[in-house]
């Protein structure tokens, strides 16, 4: 075997040789320095492969004799996992300093060289001098490596940096000295074993001031503001190094020292480093600078790993250590490393202090790359970060560990906050001049961003419990983005045909309630996404977002376990989010969704994580069987679904996120996306049906929820002007009748919900296309300015006719069929109050549907729009089969009832009779088909009699009507639009006036707050940042009770 | 069907001619009730039968468009469908109508077929006044429709059933199995929403005669008003049979029935006659209040006393 040592040894004496090469050219000394770090290299590799045929000797012993008597280096799994990806970052470091090395002295290379042997021999010794030792030298090299921009700032903040380091080293020192003192011993394993050292006094003060100097290190919240000064200030390939080489340095020297600390400091420890997580999460929140920012995250990684080191080594479950470390630990560190790396070194290609300055539009690499290491620091899939949160959460759940899973998740979200509000503003904005692509500055980011993703499948193969099959929506969108060449209506009719070979292949396979699903997901998602065949430009990412979105949601049906459904569920969230993204104004709206989705999207995962700390097991059938926590897990899913359903008081991502997002891929978002919120519940429910919460059942109170989001959401689409806000608020309604339906836990409730989901699909798929198609004509979607159009879009208006008949309600058309339905099972339930508001909710809708149609396509015609045509035939023609779908629906409800019965059946005993096409419950029946013919003739009479009288009928001019015999002078005044429900505001509007807003903003307002004010202790002045040292090192003395 | 096709159909044409000519002729007396009150003479009670054959023989040339030529028919079919869905006299087979083809629901939401479709054909026309009065007509409407659901809820709970022709039969047998006395809070809701959806006074903003013109009709004339007029009797006549059915133990025989619907429809009368004009907000704001808190209470003391 390679004996690590000389990995040291090579570092140190290239750096010693490189001066005497310099002076034959820099070419010889730079050759030199990148043969040396490629050796070192080779020699990680080659550990790394002996390690994995499990090969390796584990200790190493120097000066030829064990210890205590010299000092050995340990090479085990950890260690060469550690050390290989240093060195594979060192090799990356090196090549973005090129140009630095080029133009400084030979110093910087000897310094990089120094302060990798440092960083190895840190990680490598198993000797506590040795440790000091390595300390310093990485230290020292560090104060001149940060100095190399050479401008007063990166100069100071070097200084601090000696000062800070300067405390902990003499901290350390003091430590080893009286540990030395006690134990006669420098060797940790050694010092470990006995036991001597810990009882006394003496010794914990020992090893404080041991324990101490590295959390310093590590830069806890609020002794870490000489590191904040150093990662803004340094050059951002040094602030990369700092962030990923050396920290991994420090916090494996912390984790070699966790066995010597008593028990009892666990706690406040991970206290510590969860104080560390949040609050620096916090201060980010307020932050402009980009290098600065990145430090704030940094720390705040830093702060999760050393708790969750302290929790693997305080809780070690059975025999799987090892497993929590590679898939926790390991997984983190790892997605820290790359990802910070990579983001400082992005920086450096942009070249923008603040972040707001940021414009990668039109820059497709760099916003692939900015959006890997976003992704995986936010922790999504499929990269590192997803996996470790996963396993994390379900691993602190299963030791009890609750409490420590609200600060992880808190800071999760703000964290994703700023990381996630920053790239949206950046890939939104349009680049002053184009951003130059240095060659030695893409290659490392790039090559970092592809190993996040390359070490993916280590992480999902083991997860034995994810199927392959899962990964189908990141393959499509790896796939979509492979025929990104292809024209653009080529590639749209490709997804359309993979959609139609997915649904032919997966159909078969759903049964039940999930075929409903798959039907309104996948048919859905190929008669809407005939839409977007309109255009041929191209638009970078429109159809590889649409069809994995499409793909994640028909799998989530499908899932089996809680890991494939949290899966799948994420790549919605990410595909669906980066589609509302992708609209014109849509930078706001989506930050607000992604946000509320992650939210949701944890407070899913934390409820798995309990089902599986009860039950053991990952099925989503074995949350039946909790007892203990069975209701914070109902509680934790339904809220997450809740926020899926934008049930009232969740609601305000909604209407942005729908109306912002691209006109064709709205109706995707309400017709289809929508729908997955009632799956979650149909889920839920039947797997646990109800739970009663003190003197409540839960059902009843989302019946209620259900019930009041439909009211709230019917009286908010009122006041709309904007007519993609006005559908976006329907839907929202809609979706709360949909809630209420299966909340009711009846047979008839379920049926009314999958009737409605399919129906609603139709109407608000068709309305929202139909909208799709005016606003490409007319250009706005205010619709005051519109009016008139009936003569220009015939068909436009055809649709939305049969459109808002069916929403509404009113027979012969499908919608009667739902409210008949959801009253009906309402009132069966005993459910009466609900019934009478549903009721009023239902009247309402009268208001804003009659608004749409009237103001856009009656009224008067502007004169801007004489000329305006009908929407393109590719808007066309998923109406018509939408409109046919309707019809066939309305007038044979058996095509879709008899279906959807039958899959509830298996939920619940039906109540329902039929004679025919008569529906019969125990209250009451409807028979579709008669009340059709039966509206056809009375329809038809008066209507052959209005003809035959009305005879040679003369189309009159636009202005010719009874106006006082005068005639009005323009459409704009006479046409009745806008605020059109005023009186309506007056004696309603009180209850929709931006309550909910005003609370999520002040929510907002108060992080924003706490982050203020949490900087103010970020003077600048080193001094005061020394005090911090020591006031942190006196409190944490006093909280462990040291003395 | 119990019968045949050709003999409902000759049935619902009969039955639709009795309640069109009844419903025209108590328009009249309304007008006549009305003018007395102003201390005026009034029309004879059959001028709108008058006015009907008038506006049906003259001819027009001019339309808005189709939806606009459609308007009065969409309005008249859902008069006849709303009226055809009810059964006019109880254990009449000429007067049962196809109440097979749905229940109170049905009957529920029918009543709006033809407010939609008037409200889309007025719209087309481009008149101001006709958008303005759609928006205070429908505005009203889902507030008076509250209280009318929450007491219709009281009733299927009361009754166990959506069947209007079983909730009929379970009012026979005496004055005081009705559901005026049987569940009075009910009653009480339902005829406060009864004089909202008449559009007498208070509420009668929706077509408010003096400020614009008559509301959503503003430009139908002649043939088109000849329907729309027509409507006005057959639509009266279906709710007031609805309300007789629901709450005052239906009709029998076409002289209970036309007892019956006319001391309903006087009431709304002498109360419309008697009171001012309501503002829309102020109206809306009146039945989410007193009349919605009845219908609640209708509901739970029902459900649960």
């Amino acid at each position: 075997m390679v004996n690590p040592i000389y990995i040291l040894v090579i570092a140190l004496f290239t750096a010693f040789l490189l001066p005497v090469f310099d002076k034959m050219g820099r070419k010889y000394s730079l050759g030199l320095f990148f043969i040396s770090l490629a050796a070192i290299f080779d020699i990680t590799l080659q550990l790394a492969w002996q390690s994995y045929n499990g090969v390796l000797k584990a200790n190493i012993f120097t000066a030829g004799s064990i210890p205590p008597f010299s000092i050995n280096l340990r090479i085990g799994g950890i260690e060469t996992f550690l050390i290989t990806t240093i060195n594979f970052g060192a090799l990356l470091a090196a090549i973005y300093l090129i140009p630095k090395f080029n133009e400084q002295k030979v110093y910087a290379m000897m310094l990089f060289l120094t302060l990798i042997a440092g960083v190895n021999g840190l990680i490598l010794t198993r000797d506590i001098f040795n440790v000091f030792v390595w300390l310093e030298i990485t230290s020292i090299s560090l104060y001149a490596l940060i100095g190399i921009r050479q401008n007063h700032k990166s100069l100071e903040a070097g200084f601090k940096y000696i000062i800070a380091s300067g405390l902990a080293s003499a901290f350390l020192l003091l430590g080893i000295i009286f540990v030395y003192r006690l134990t006669g011993n420098l060797n940790i394993d050694m010092i470990a074993a006995s036991n001597t050292l810990l009882v006394t006094k003496g010794g914990l003060t020992a090893l404080f001031l041991i324990v101490i100097a590295f959390l310093i290190e590590l830069k806890p919240f609020p002794a870490n503001g000489w590191a904040l000064d150093v990662y803004q200030a340094a050059e951002p390939g040094v602030s990369a190094m700092v962030a990923s080489i050396v920290a991994a340095g420090f916090l494996y020297v912390f984790y070699k020292l966790i066995p010597l600390l008593p028990i009892y400091w666990f706690d406040i420890l991970i206290l510590m480093g969860m104080l560390t997580f949040v609050f620096s999460n916090i201060t980010a929140l307020k932050q402009k600078n980009a290098q600065r920012l990145l430090g704030y995250s940094s720390i705040a990684q830093m702060g999760l790993l050393v708790a969750v080191l302290l929790i693997i080594k305080r809780f070690p479950l059975h025999n799987d250590l090892p497993y929590n470390l590679i898939y926790i630990a390991g997984a983190l560190f790892l997605n820290h490393f790359l990802a910070k790396a990579g983001l400082f070194w992005l920086a450096g290609i942009i070249k923008k202090d603040k972040i707001s300055d940021w414009s990668l539009k039109g820059n497709p690499t760099l916003v692939i790359i900015f959006a890997f290491f976003v992704f995986a620091l936010v922790g999504l899939p499929p990269f590192p970060g997803f996996w470790a949160k996963w396993v994390l959460i379900n691993r602190l759940a299963q030791y009890n560990l609750i409490g420590w899973i609200i600060p992880i998740v808190i800071g999760s979200l703000l964290e994703a906050t700023y990381l996630l509000r920053w790239f949206g503003s950046a890939v939104k904005q349009e680049a002053a001049e184009p951003v130059k692509l240095p060659l030695h500055k893409i290659i490392p980011a790039s090559i970092a961003a592809l190993a996040l993703i390359m070490i993916y499948p280590a992480f999902a193969n083991s997860l034995v419990n994810t199927r392959i099959i899962f990964q189908i929506p990141l393959l499509a969108l790896a796939m979509m983005a492979i025929l990104n060449f292809l024209p653009f209506r080529l590639q749209g009719i490709l997804m359309i045909a993979a959609l139609t070979f997915f649904g032919w292949y997966i159909f078969p396979l759903a049964e039940g309630i999930v075929k409903i699903f798959e039907f309104i997901f996948i048919g859905g998602g190929i008669v809407i996404s005939i839409v977007s065949l309109n255009t041929n430009i191209k638009r970078q990412g429109y159809y590889e977002f649409l069809l994995m979105l499409i793909l994640s949601l028909a799998f989530i049906p499908l899932a089996k376990t809680t890991l494939e459904f949290f899966l799948v569920w994420e790549y919605m969230t990410i595909s669906s989010w980066l589609l509302v993204l992708r609209g014109k104004n849509g930078e706001k709206p989506a930050l607000i969704y992604i946000l509320f989705s992650l939210a949701a999207a944890l407070m899913i995962l934390t409820g798995f994580a309990l089902s599986f700390a009860e039950t053991g097991s990952t099925s989503l059938q074995y949350l039946r069987f909790l007892r203990h926590y069975a209701l914070p897990v109902y509680i934790l899913l339904a809220a997450g679904f809740l926020v899926k359903a934008a049930a009232v008081g969740l609601h305000i991502w909604l209407p942005g996120a729908y109306a912002e997002a691209e006109d064709e891929i709205s109706p995707v978002f309400s017709g289809m996306m929508s729908k997955i919120a009632l799956w979650g519940f149909i889920m839920l429910m039947g797997i646990m049906g109800t739970r009663a919460l003190g003197i409540f059942e839960i059902s009843n109170l989302l019946g209620w929820i259900g019930v009041i989001t439909a009211f709230a959401g019917a009286l908010m689409a009122v006041f709309q002007e904007d007519i993609k806000y006005l559908l976006a608020y329907s839907s929202m309604s809609q979706l709360g009748y949909m809630i209420l339906s299966v909340a009711m836990l009846s047979h008839l409730g379920w049926t009314t919900a999958l009737y409605m989901s399919v129906t609603h699909l139709f109407f608000k798929g068709m309305l929202f296309i139909a909208v799709a198609g005016l606003v490409s004509r007319v250009g706005t979607t205010k619709m005051y300015e519109m009016g008139g159009l009936i003569k220009k879009m015939p068909v436009t208006f055809i649709s939305v006719l049969i459109a808002i008949i069916a929403v509404s309600g009113v027979p012969p058309l499908s919608g009667f069929g739902g409210k008949w339905l959801l009253y009906t099972a309402l009132l069966e339930k005993g459910w009466f109050l609900q019934a009478g508001l549903s009721f009023f909710a239902g009247a309402i809708a009268f208001l804003y549907l009659f608004r749409l149609i009237h103001t856009i396509f009656l009224g008067q015609l502007k004169a801007k729009y004489r000329e305006v045509k009908e929407a393109s035939l590719w808007y066309l023609i998923p109406q018509v089969i939408f409109i046919g779908a309707i019809m066939a629906v309305s007038t044979f409800p058996n095509l879709i009832l008899k279906p959807i019965m039958a899959a509830v059946d298996t939920q619940f005993t039906s109540s329902i009779n039929w004679e025919g096409y008569k529906v019969i419950t125990t209250l009451g029946y409807w028979n579709g088909n008669a009340v059709m013919i039966i509206t056809m003739g009375v329809f038809m009479v008066p209507l052959i009699w209005l003809l035959s009288r009305v005879r040679m009928v003369q189309k009159v001019e636009q202005f010719n009507i009874v106006y006082a015999a005068e005639r009005p002078e323009r459409p704009e005044t006479t046409h009745f639009a806008y605020n059109f429900f005023s009186h309506y505001q007056k004696a309603m509007g009180f209850l929709v006036n931006g309550q909910v807003s005003n609370f999520w903003n002040s929510v907002s307002e108060w992080f924003h707050s706490i982050s203020s004010m949490v900087r103010h202790i970020y003077t600048g002045n080193s001094q005061t940042y020394a005090l911090h040292i020591i006031i942190y090192i006196v409190i944490v003395y006093t909280l462990l009770g040291v003395n | 069907m119990e019968h045949g096709l050709f003999i409902s159909i000759i049935y619902a044409f009969i039955s639709l001619s009795v309640a069109t000519i009844w419903g025209l002729l108590l328009g009249g007396i309304a007008l006549k009730v009305v003018a007395r009150a102003h201390g005026r003479f009034g029309p004879p009670v059959w001028q709108p039968i008058i006015d009907i054959i008038k506006n049906n023989a003259r001819r027009t040339s001019i339309s808005h468009g189709i939806m606009y030529f459609l308007g009065p028919v969409f309005r008249i079919a859902g008069g006849m469908g709303t009226f055809l869905f009810i059964p006019f006299i109880f254990g009449s087979s000429v007067f049962g109508n196809f109440s097979f083809a749905g229940d109170l629901f049905l009957v529920m939401y029918f009543i709006f077929f033809g407010q939609l479709g008037m409200a889309l054909g007025a719209g087309e026309s481009g008149h101001p006044y006709s958008a303005i009065g759609v928006a205070r007509g429908l505005s009203q409407m889902t507030a008076f429709e509250l209280p009318f659901a929450l007491s219709v809820i009281s009733l299927v709970i009361q009754y166990g059933t959506l069947n209007i022709t079983s909730i009929v039969a379970a009012q026979q047998g005496g004055l005081l199995s009705w559901t005026l006395f049987t569940n009075p809070l009910a009653t009480i809701a339902a005829l406060i929403s009864l004089q909202g959806m008449n559009m007498h006074n208070p509420f009668s903003i929706v077509i408010a005669p003096q400020e614009i013109p008559i509301g959503p009709p503003t430009e139908y004339h002649s043939n088109f008003l000849g329907l729309l007029q027509t409507n006005r009797g057959l639509f009266n006549i279906a709710k007031l049979a609805l309300f007789m059915n629901l709450y005052f133990g239906g009709a029998t025989n076409i002289a209970v029935m036309i007892l019956k619907t006319f001391l309903l429809y006087m009431l709304t009368i002498f109360i419309g006659a008697s009171f001012p004009r309501f503002r829309t907000e102020q109206s809306i704001r009146f039945f989410l209040g007193v009349p919605t808190v009845i219908g609640i209470l209708a509901v739970i003391v029902i459900a649960y006393l």
